[in-house]
């Protein structure tokens, strides 16, 4: 039994969604459960799809192997296994891998007594996910709409589907992603830096306490958030990049067909300017 | 006090946000799309069906209705009737006449003869108009027999760029030095950073053509090598001003980047699509045209035809294409106009098509797929 | 379980201003009377102020005042002092760097000239503001944790609009300021030097970046999820852990088999979110000195997956060969 010296107490029955009792057991340091089982198949399965496609690929590289979606021709239909297929049983164990891990998330919550905000915020994740891989290639009509899974290549991807649009920075809610990616990065950084600062002043020195958090922020911008607050903010800020990648991926080609940049027109031509 | 400010600002945003999305001009699904490189790869061509085919449509539906090819008589020659016939002299008076009507219609439908005529000596040269008209004949004339490479057996006619307008619609003029000026103290703009119509909007450079589609200056702007080579690379601001190039290719045919390029490397010619050749001999083309019909125009021209530089208006990509990959969806118009043709006149054009056919497959020409999806196997 | 989402702070106590802990001898005073924000209690702490303004902070602001009026002046200037178009162009405007053919020397001021000035007075700004990070911090007691993470968003900023552009021997190598123009620039500045995705810097910059929202979403997640049980405690419990702290490293040891401490998370905080502008300013800085096609070099180095070849040949080139 790996456990740490507090751990024990905490191992309490219970708390599972699926599966009463019949899985509500530990593996060394990790909780199974139903969803741990899930899990496991889903990724056992999509990892050895991946081999398989690259197997039949040209190439071992790390880098350069592709898995890529169907032809656009095969609509939403299901490909043969080597035009497309494998992508797609690859697509259904990876959404299937990672609900799991957010439901078994969501047990080891009830067990613990915690609340839900880590499952919750993983969601936003996996919605950003979907969006790529099912949302918006369905109302595109065609799985070829999705990212390829392969190192490079999805970044090949990435790169097409922006100047799909001709210059994709232009995008709103791709500025409204990036911004929050940076915010969150920025706010990551001075929380991480705060209370570090707090907890290694230097050699000789004593620890300060919260309140010298709360000091150096008045001091430095006039505004301290406080350390219950700070993680709220870290949180909603997280949630918002990924819902605005999300969002910013579904409007593109869906509900925008167009170059970016010509979206602003909007903005040129608002009643107040004339 | 606080209060109220956060309210206003909450009501601005508020009244923003509804701007964004109700007059942004959002589009919705169902979309089309077009494959245009291997699976997987990002390349397609976005379509909004409920407007992009009514764009060509309508174009289409401005098409005149002219009298059709007959046999030639051959003679008399218009250059023995009439005087002063300089470029179409070797035409029968019958073939002269016709082209003379279908100029009239293509280019001067209101006003008829008289806009490039003086109506009590057709043989004068003093308008303007008709010196140019002349020229702008012989361009047709050298677009459809030393550009096959860009207009393919497809040709162009006066009607292809003029749509029944005396000047085409899409022109540009030479940038006003105004804005690129370094003038006072303050304000130097570079001919850029303001909301660019011919760069999609965006803040690229304003006005790339007299640089890239009238000057031969550098478009490849991408590096060649991996490592540094020696010497000044192209600068960054040669590449917006490429770049700006490249967003009115796309905006005038309204196609995106992927239609050519795989853009995990743009400058590389074996990712390319086909069409990316004939862009590149398109570019060539309006280069050469601008250079050798349209910029020695400016001359003949009256003040009001002038841009701020004091040259007149020139051609640049959607001057044809207006918004439609190949320009109205590949009609052949030039097909009935032998004399259009310069040295590569068709010799016996006797039985055509008539325009009804013709227009049908215009639109199934511009519907033809990008035939590049899923070519070959190699890469899952 | 709503009830212990804390989501929002429902119940706010509004006591005593706080005035902060002691300053040490010699330091100015703090300035201004704290208020309170009811809609910023919500989110964390109500109180505005006070704000310790010292000779860093006051001439960092006027640096920074600088810079901006030269930028935005020149913005407004460049629509003719019109003051409607200002606001409806203002996206679209920018300061630019000079043209290439002024190379690094001193342009005339109305051809980048002010953008050297503008760039001059920021980066004064910059590092007067990290003097103040750095004074601040050690003069509460503090290690200077938070100035040498801000020192790694300078560097960034500093090979963007200052080493970069030198080791090229071009000012016009930099950004614009300006909103749209600095996204031109970004764009321009991949397709020239043929694609920063195969750029193995920018890479590990984006990792950096998408594992700092990762990590903030687990922290911050984890903080609120067991806050009930007081998890914002966090320098209390890096020394004393409690309940709070052995849950929350519970759920990720038991999710994935690992966890931090109280301590430790701040630290996988800090290094993911220095090292974001650090690689990234790595990548640029390679970027056209050491590399010029990253596409190429990716070639080079068996990064580029193949798809099939499309046959096509550059026109010029067969014209050249002479119709090979």
């Amino acid at each position: 039994m790996s456990m740490l010296s507090y751990e024990r107490k905490y191992r309490v029955r219970g708390g599972t969604l699926l599966g009463g009792d019949l899985f509500d057991f530990w593996v060394g340091p990790f909780y199974v459960g139903f969803f741990g089982v899930t899990t496991i198949f889903f990724s056992v399965l999509g990892t050895a799809m991946l081999v398989y496609g690259a197997a039949i690929g040209p190439t071992w590289n790390l880098w350069q192997i592709n898995i890529a979606p169907p032809d656009i021709s095969y609509g939403l239909a299901l490909a043969p296994l080597k035009e497309g297929g494998i992508w797609q049983i690859v697509t259904v164990c990876a959404i299937g891998a990672f609900v799991s891990w957010a439901l078994r998330e969501v047990e080891i919550c009830r067990k613990l007594g915690m609340g839900y905000h880590v499952p919750i915020a993983f969601s936003a994740a996996i919605f950003a996910y979907i969006s790529l891989v099912v949302i918006r290639p369905v109302l595109m009509g065609a799985w070829g709409h999705a990212f390829p899974y392969g190192i490079l290549s999805h970044l090949d991807w990435v790169s097409n589907v922006g100047y799909q649009y001709l210059h994709f920075h232009y995008n709103p809610a791709h500025m409204l992603a990036v911004t929050f990616f940076f915010t969150t990065t920025f706010a990551l950084a001075l929380h991480g830096g705060a209370v570090l600062s707090v907890l290694n002043p230097g050699e000789g020195k004593p620890i300060g306490t919260a309140e010298h958090i709360n000091s150096f922020f008045r001091d430095t911008q006039g505004y301290s958030i406080g350390e219950l607050g700070i993680h709220r903010l870290g949180l909603y800020l997280a949630i918002a990049a990924g819902f605005f990648s999300a969002v910013c991926i579904i409007i593109s080609g869906p509900f925008w067909t167009r170059g970016w940049p010509e979206w602003w027109n909007w903005w040129l031509e608002l009643p107040v300017w004339s | 006090m606080i209060k109220i400010v956060a309210w206003f600002i909450g009501l601005f945003a508020l009244v923003l946000t509804g701007f964004m999305l109700f007059t942004a001009g959002w589009e919705r699904p169902p979309i089309e799309t077009q494959q245009s490189g291997y699976r997987g790869t990002g390349m397609a061509e976005i379509i909004n069906p409920r407007v992009d085919p009514q764009r060509l449509e309508a174009q289409l539906a401005q098409v005149p209705e002219l009298s059709p090819l007959t046999p030639d008589p051959g003679v008399p020659r218009a250059g023995d009737v009439y005087q002063n016939v300089q470029v179409l002299g070797d035409l029968s008076v019958a073939r002269f006449t016709r082209l003379m009507q279908a100029i009239t219609e293509w280019i001067y439908p209101e006003e008829g003869c008289a806009a490039c005529h003086q109506l009590n000596n057709l043989a004068d040269d003093s308008m303007y108009q008709k010196v140019v008209s002349r020229r702008m004949i012989q361009m047709t004339q050298a677009i459809n027999s030393e550009w096959t490479s860009h207009v393919g057996a497809t040709g162009v006619t006066c009607f292809t760029c003029h749509r029944g307008e005396s000047v085409p619609q899409y022109t540009w003029f030479n940038a006003d030095p105004a804005t690129v000026a370094a003038d006072g103290m303050v304000g130097w703009r570079n001919g850029q950073n303001r909301a660019a119509e011919f760069a999609g909007l965006s803040s690229l450079p304003e006005e790339p053509f007299s640089r890239l589609l009238e000057d031969a200056g550098q478009i490849r702007v991408e590096g060649r090598t991996a490592l540094p080579i020696d010497g000044d690379g192209p600068s960054i601001q040669s590449t917006e001003w490429t770049y700006s190039l490249m967003m009115h290719m796309s905006t005038s045919l309204d196609v995106n980047c992927t239609y050519c390029h795989n853009s995990r490397n743009f400058g590389s010619w074996e990712s390319s699509n086909p069409q990316r050749v004939n862009a590149w001999h398109g570019i060539q083309m309006a280069q050469s045209l601008n250079t050798e019909y349209v910029a020695p125009l400016s001359p003949v021209l009256p003040p009001h035809r002038l841009g701020a530089t004091g040259e007149g208006q020139k051609i640049n990509c959607a001057t044809c294409h207006q918004g439609v990959a190949k320009p109205l969806g590949g009609l052949a118009m030039a097909e009935d106009y032998p004399s259009l043709w310069g040295d590569a006149a068709p010799q016996d054009v006797a039985g055509v098509d008539d325009d009804v056919d013709a227009d049908a497959d215009a639109l199934a020409s511009a519907e033809e797929p990008v035939d590049l999806e899923g070519s070959g196997a190699g890469g899952l | 379980m709503v009830e212990n989402t804390n989501l929002f702070t429902r119940a706010q106590v509004h006591g005593p201003a706080d005035y902060g802990v002691p300053l040490p001898e010699g330091s100015h005073a703090r300035t201004g009377t704290p208020y309170k924000s009811y809609l910023l209690g919500k989110l964390g702490d109500a109180q505005i102020g006070p704000i310790y303004l010292g000779g860093y902070g006051i001439a960092s602001l006027i640096c920074g005042f600088i810079a901006f009026e030269i930028i935005g002046l020149n913005m407004w200037a460049s629509v003719g002092w019109d003051p409607i178009e200002f606001v409806r162009q203002l996206p679209w405007l920018a300061l630019e760097p000079p043209s290439p053919e002024y190379g690094l020397s001193l342009p005339p001021l109305n051809e980048g000239g002010w953008w050297l000035l503008a760039g001059f007075f920021l980066t004064a700004a910059l590092i007067l503001w990290w003097m103040r990070m750095y004074t601040r911090a050690r003069a509460l007691g503090l290690g200077t944790h938070i100035a040498w993470a801000f020192a790694s968003a300078i560097w960034l900023y500093l090979v963007l609009g200052f080493i970069r552009p030198i080791a090229m021997g071009s000012w016009s190598e930099a950004v614009p300021f300006g909103i749209f123009p600095h996204l031109d620039w970004t764009a321009a500045f991949s397709i020239r030097y043929g694609n920063l995705f195969y750029n193995p810097f920018h890479m590990l910059s984006i990792a950096f970046l998408y594992g700092s929202v990762l990590l903030f979403a687990m922290h911050g997640g984890t903080v609120m999820a067991t806050s009930r049980f007081g998890a914002e405690r966090e320098i209390e419990q890096a020394f004393d852990r409690g309940t709070a702290f052995e849950r929350g490293a519970l759920f990720w040891r038991w999710t994935m088999g690992f966890c931090a401490n109280a301590e430790s998370i701040h630290r996988w905080a800090w290094w993911f979110a220095v090292l974001t502008p650090l690689t990234g300013g790595l990548g640029i800085l390679l970027t056209g000195t050491v590399v010029e096609n990253w596409y190429l070099w990716g070639m080079k180095h068996g990064l580029v997956p193949p798809y099939p070849e499309t046959g096509v040949v550059d026109p010029a080139a067969a014209l050249q060969g002479g119709g090979q």
